[in-house]
């Protein structure tokens, strides 16, 4: 490790921007992001299957509101979303005097919420597209077999719509990991804003955003890898015999 | 010993689809070992009487009675309803259907496909399914398939799968709705095959099929279908042999 450290500072010995220093904030940065990216995922991930069934469901009463939601959520940017979230709490009455401001007075909390509710709008919308797609034969199947609505939905229905929707979804992981770099605006040092403290610093615009665009890169390829193997796995149902 | 209920029974089943009326009072018995045959032309409503049965299409009059346990059913505002679904759903499990075009769970192997509902539905011990789906496999000759996903299988394979996949059940009365007529010529005589096997071991089967030759080779009784109206019935070597309306006639003489 010693003799490690030691090289690399030998490495960097010769230039001015990317210290120890420097690395480490982008390294703090990487941290920050692939957090924020990835809780935003999962939570988006989880509140979506519920929604997207109910988006489809019968009672207007229950897909009326889900549908403004998505609807308000891709039709505003997310930038919007993540002001109106990150500033707007303050106005909230009496806020500051509850449990909650000690979350939201960081901003990673507010980003947080904003990305979650944007991801799990698009989300939704990605899953209701893929249960609606369910073929109309393999369900009637399902209810001649004496399945309830329940056990379809659990053992049918979402399990084809996960595996036609994965794509779409995998897009939508990519689409979510470049979106955060807009974290950074409101003062959260993720990859682009450790990158924007280089470029301040230094003013070395090009070292600095195109070090960050290369691990960008780096993350993407890991996503479309991570996608391709899945999609290897869970569609092999779809490749004609012998492919 | 108590007289063992009729397996199904079926009486003055009606159904309109706006203002069609579809089905116009029809009734059926099925007991142990009967092979019916739904025969007529396209829009007869035999495809549609044979989807009440199992209550995929909702009859708007009529009584189903299962296995001696008659359906209840209640008046909504949009039409009669099961009053009891879970009712239904225990009625479906005695019924297995086939279908024309197969409908097996594309994102399951076929092993998967055949143990799904006995496992899920029924709640039999998975080990156990498997062994049973491994004889059930053998027996539509498609030991080797085992392990591979519908869109892989040719469409006699398919239906010979879910076959396989509506033996599993051990149904009371198997439900077939036209399997060979998605099929190409050359498969249609595997899937007959099978089919022929399980009349001859006695099976309950309710089908609906444009094979007539086969009809009249293992049906016990032939129903012949016109505009939602039984137009005549009996065994099949009076309905084929010997036809009174002149419809079934028409409907019997070979097209040019």
């Amino acid at each position: 490790m010693d003799t490690l450290m030691s090289r690399l500072e030998a490495l960097l010995a010769d230039n001015s921007i990317f210290t120890l220093q420097t690395l480490g904030y982008y390294g703090e940065g990487l941290v920050t992001t692939v957090q924020l990216v990835f809780l935003s995922l999962v939570i988006g991930l989880v509140l979506a299957i519920p929604l997207a069934i109910g988006r489809g469901s019968r009672h207007r009463w229950i897909s009326l509101p889900i549908f403004l939601y998505c609807y308000v959520f891709r039709g505003t940017p997310l930038l919007v979303q993540l002001y109106l979230i990150y500033y707007g709490v303050v106005f909230v009455e009496g806020i500051q005097d509850t449990w909650l401001w000690v979350l939201l007075e960081k901003p990673f909390v507010p980003a947080l919420v904003a990305f979650t509710l944007n991801t799990a709008a698009y989300t939704t919308e990605i899953f209701r597209g893929a249960i609606k797609a369910t073929p109309r034969g393999e369900i009637e199947a399902a209810r001649a077999y004496g399945m309830t609505q329940r056990l379809m939905l659990r053992r049918i229905v979402l399990p084809s719509a996960f595996r036609r929707a994965l794509p779409a979804y995998g897009n939508e992981v990519i689409f979510m990991l470049h979106a955060s770099a807009i974290a950074s605006v409101v003062t959260i040092m993720d990859l682009t804003g450790a990158a924007r403290f280089v470029y301040a610093r230094f003013y070395a615009p090009f070292d600095a955003f195109l070090f960050v665009a290369a691990i960008y890169l780096c993350l993407t390829f890991a996503i479309l890898y991570l996608f391709r193997y899945l999609e290897k796995r869970l569609l092999a149902h779809l490749k004609p015999a012998g492919g | 010993m108590a007289e063992t209920p009729i397996p199904l029974e079926v009486r003055n089943i009606t159904k309109r689809f706006g203002d069609t009326d579809v089905l116009k009072g029809l009734s059926l018995e099925a007991r142990k070992g009967d092979v019916i045959t739904l025969i007529g032309a396209s829009g007869s409503g035999k495809s549609t009487f044979l989807r009440c049965m199992n209550l995929l299409e909702q009859p708007d009059e009529g009584e189903l009675i299962v296995h001696g346990e008659a359906i209840r059913f209640k008046e909504t505002k949009h039409g009669r309803e099961p009053a009891d679904w879970q009712q239904v759903v225990n009625m479906r499990a005695k019924l297995s259907m086939v279908f024309q075009n197969f409908n097996l769970w594309a994102h399951m192997t076929l092993l998967e496909n055949i143990i799904e509902a006995p496992v899920h539905v029924l709640g039999k011990p998975r080990k156990e399914a498997i062994e049973q789906a491994h004889v059930l496999l053998e027996r539509v000759g498609l030991t080797e398939r085992a392990n591979a996903y519908p869109a892989q299988m040719s469409g006699g394979q398919q239906q010979r799968g879910a076959i396989a996949r509506a033996l599993a059940m051990d149904p009371e009365v198997m439900l077939f709705d036209e399997p060979t007529s998605a099929l190409d010529p050359e498969l249609v005589g595997d899937v007959l095959k099978v089919m022929r096997g399980l009349a001859d071991e006695g099976r309950t089967m309710i089908l609906v099929t444009h094979e007539m030759a086969f009809a009249r080779d293992v049906s016990t009784e032939v129903i012949y279908l016109h505009q939602g109206v039984i137009e005549e019935s009996g065994p099949p070597e009076a309905v084929f042999g010997n036809p009174r309306s002149e419809r079934l006639k028409q409907f019997l003489a070979p097209k040019h």
